[in-house]
């Protein structure tokens, strides 16, 4: 079964279609990229699946069940994950609180145990001499790491990540990749990535959708991707020869 | 080990209040239990605009309604302080509780207007329904508190049963500061968008923040119709509403200790600056507007070494093999 599931997602803003009859699979463990010029929609589509944004039309699933009306939080609840374009941490709390505020979603931990899972997480993500740190005092690449752990720290099995290597040097875009690598081998996290990074979608994405004015334009294997000229036009340009080609 | 701040906090406020209660001549007592009274309503307000950053100025509304709903079934039906003091903050919380669903819905400045809608609501009710409420005459004969058979009637002895309220107040709210639903509330506050997104629900921790907020006040409002032994509703006005957030902000907000501190401060001042007479009121406006530019924090800002914001009780490290689980 599939994890998440969009089927026929609409979403108009007055005249304009942000997203038109939008569908998506991502099975478990599955890592699929979602590409395409500035304002196509991407983010939207993850406001659809998130419950941030109602769409006009379509359904979206959780495990089957249909959550189109749910809440956010029980959408999380029942296993999604996301991370957001611009990196939205708690900033009155210290880095250990905001990965705590995520492994509190288990009702059962109290306040030891909720540490534990939390400095266990950021020591996966490499942050623990910084779990003490106020937010203000990172670097935007390491605040967006605290927000990843802290929705890794939620314990979803399918993370939506908006633009995660946005802002980041080329050595926290290869980290990052690894860690996400990592990941989905040991939880079979499956994970939905929206990217401009192309080097870092051709690496990790088990299959890409490109969008185009709201509208899906293609959707494959990445090497079909890079091929299609639809594509190419589109988005990633006439004459695009991936550097790990 | 968590309970060291909400313990140490307890036994500050116990030793610094009764040792003040033994030094103190009678009519600084007096301003002492209103101090500690206005803090246990601004420890309240903490949780509603200090941790979950609801504007509210209506929160002398909530105070009135402990200390009316006590009053009426102490004075109507004879009930006795005791008893009639869980019922009323129980019955402001439940009225906190139907009115905080559709007003939350509210964000900013239009939550803080229709929150000072509510007090004036209340100002009107209580002035009006005079066969429950007296009206502008208020309530008197409020019967006083006994403890083992001994009246409260002293200003000492009120004082004492006040800081103990007082003392267990603060310890309550820096427990739970510290806890999953602190951090829930800061999470909302500072972006609740976000904090939906760790499963959090936004709206139940508001209303849970607000509910909280009027049972402190109405716990306020109950030791208040106890102390002055009469009531009217220019106790709960709006303007009361504005001194218990000038408080809050003046002794720093998100801190249960600012909260206390600036209870004290703004009660007292108006006494200290008496001696100027009618222009008491423009330098009381310079200091409070000095301390909102120059310690925006609030007094607690001025000693870093005071428990401000509690931060997690337990700054050493966890040890590394159970964290490698």
């Amino acid at each position: 079964m599939n994890v998440l599931e969009a089927r026929g997602i609409s979403k108009r803003y007055g005249g304009l279609a942000a997203l038109s009859d939008i569908d998506l699979k991502v099975g478990a463990g599955e890592f699929v990229a979602v590409i395409g010029p500035n304002g196509a929609g991407k983010s939207t589509l993850l406001n659809v699946l998130t419950g941030l944004v109602m769409p006009d039309d379509g359904q979206v699933l959780l495990d089957g069940r249909v959550v189109t009306r749910t809440a956010t939080h029980q959408r999380i609840r029942a296993g999604l994950g996301r991370t957001f374009q611009q990196g939205r941490t708690f900033n009155r709390l210290t880095v250990l609180e905001n990965v705590m505020t995520g492994a509190a979603i288990r009702r059962d931990l109290g306040e030891a145990a909720l540490r534990r899972t939390a400095m266990a997480i950021l020591e996966q993500m490499g942050l623990s001499a910084e779990a003490d740190e106020a937010i203000g005092s990172l670097s935007y690449g390491r605040r967006r790491m605290v927000e990843l752990s802290r929705a890794l720290a939620c314990g979803p099995r399918i993370l939506l990540l908006d633009e995660p290597a946005a802002g980041l040097n080329s050595g926290e875009v290869d980290q990052l990749a690894d860690r996400l690598s990592e990941l989905r081998a040991k939880h079979g996290l499956a994970v939905v990535l929206i990217e401009h990074n192309m080097s870092m979608v051709m690496r990790l994405a088990e299959r890409i959708m490109v969008l185009n004015f709201g509208c899906r334009i293609a959707e494959g294997a990445p090497s079909a991707i890079q091929a299609d000229p639809a594509v190419l036009s589109a988005y990633l340009g006439e004459g695009y020869v991936h550097a790990g080609m | 080990m968590a309970m060291r701040i909400p313990l140490a906090l307890f036994a500050v406020i116990m030793v610094a209040g009764v040792l003040l209660s033994l030094v103190l001549p009678e009519y600084h007592l007096r301003l002492l239990n209103l101090s500690v009274i206005s803090a246990v309503a601004v420890i309240g307000l903490n949780f509603a605009f200090g941790y979950a950053g609801l504007i509210s100025l209506g929160h002398a509304a909530f105070v009135g309604m402990g200390a009316y709903g006590l009053a009426i079934l102490t004075t109507r039906y004879g009930w006795s302080p005791w008893s009639a003091m869980p019922v009323a903050v129980a019955a402001t919380a439940v009225f906190a509780g139907l009115i905080g669903f559709p007003l939350l819905r509210l964000k900013g400045h239009y939550l803080a207007l229709a929150t000072l809608g509510l007090n004036v609501s209340f100002y009107i009710v209580a002035s009006n329904w005079i066969a429950l409420t007296g009206g502008t005459n208020g309530i008197a004969r409020i019967p006083e508190l006994h403890i083992a058979g001994r009246a409260l009637s002293g200003e000492r002895e009120f004082l004492w049963f006040g800081l103990l309220v007082l003392a267990a107040v603060a310890a309550v709210a820096s427990i739970l500061h510290v806890s999953r639903h602190g951090r829930a509330m800061i999470a909302v506050r500072d972006d609740e968008i976000a904090a939906e997104m760790t499963g959090i629900d936004a709206t139940a921790v508001k209303i849970a923040a607000f509910v909280l907020s009027a049972i402190c006040a109405a716990i306020a409002g109950c030791l208040f119709a106890c102390h002055m032994r009469f009531i009217a509703p220019e106790d709960f006005s709006y303007a009361h509403s504005i001194t218990y957030l000038a408080m809050l902000i003046v002794g720093g907000e998100s801190s249960i200790a600012g909260a206390i501190l600036g209870s004290v401060l703004l009660t007292f001042l108006p006494e200290w600056l008496r001696f100027l007479g009618p222009a008491y009121l423009v330098l009381f406006g310079i200091l409070v507007l000095g301390i909102l530019v120059f310690l925006p924090k609030g007094i607690v800002g001025l000693a870093r070494f005071t428990p401000k914001p509690p931060k997690l009780a337990a700054p050493t490290p966890v040890p590394t093999p159970e964290a490698g689980s």
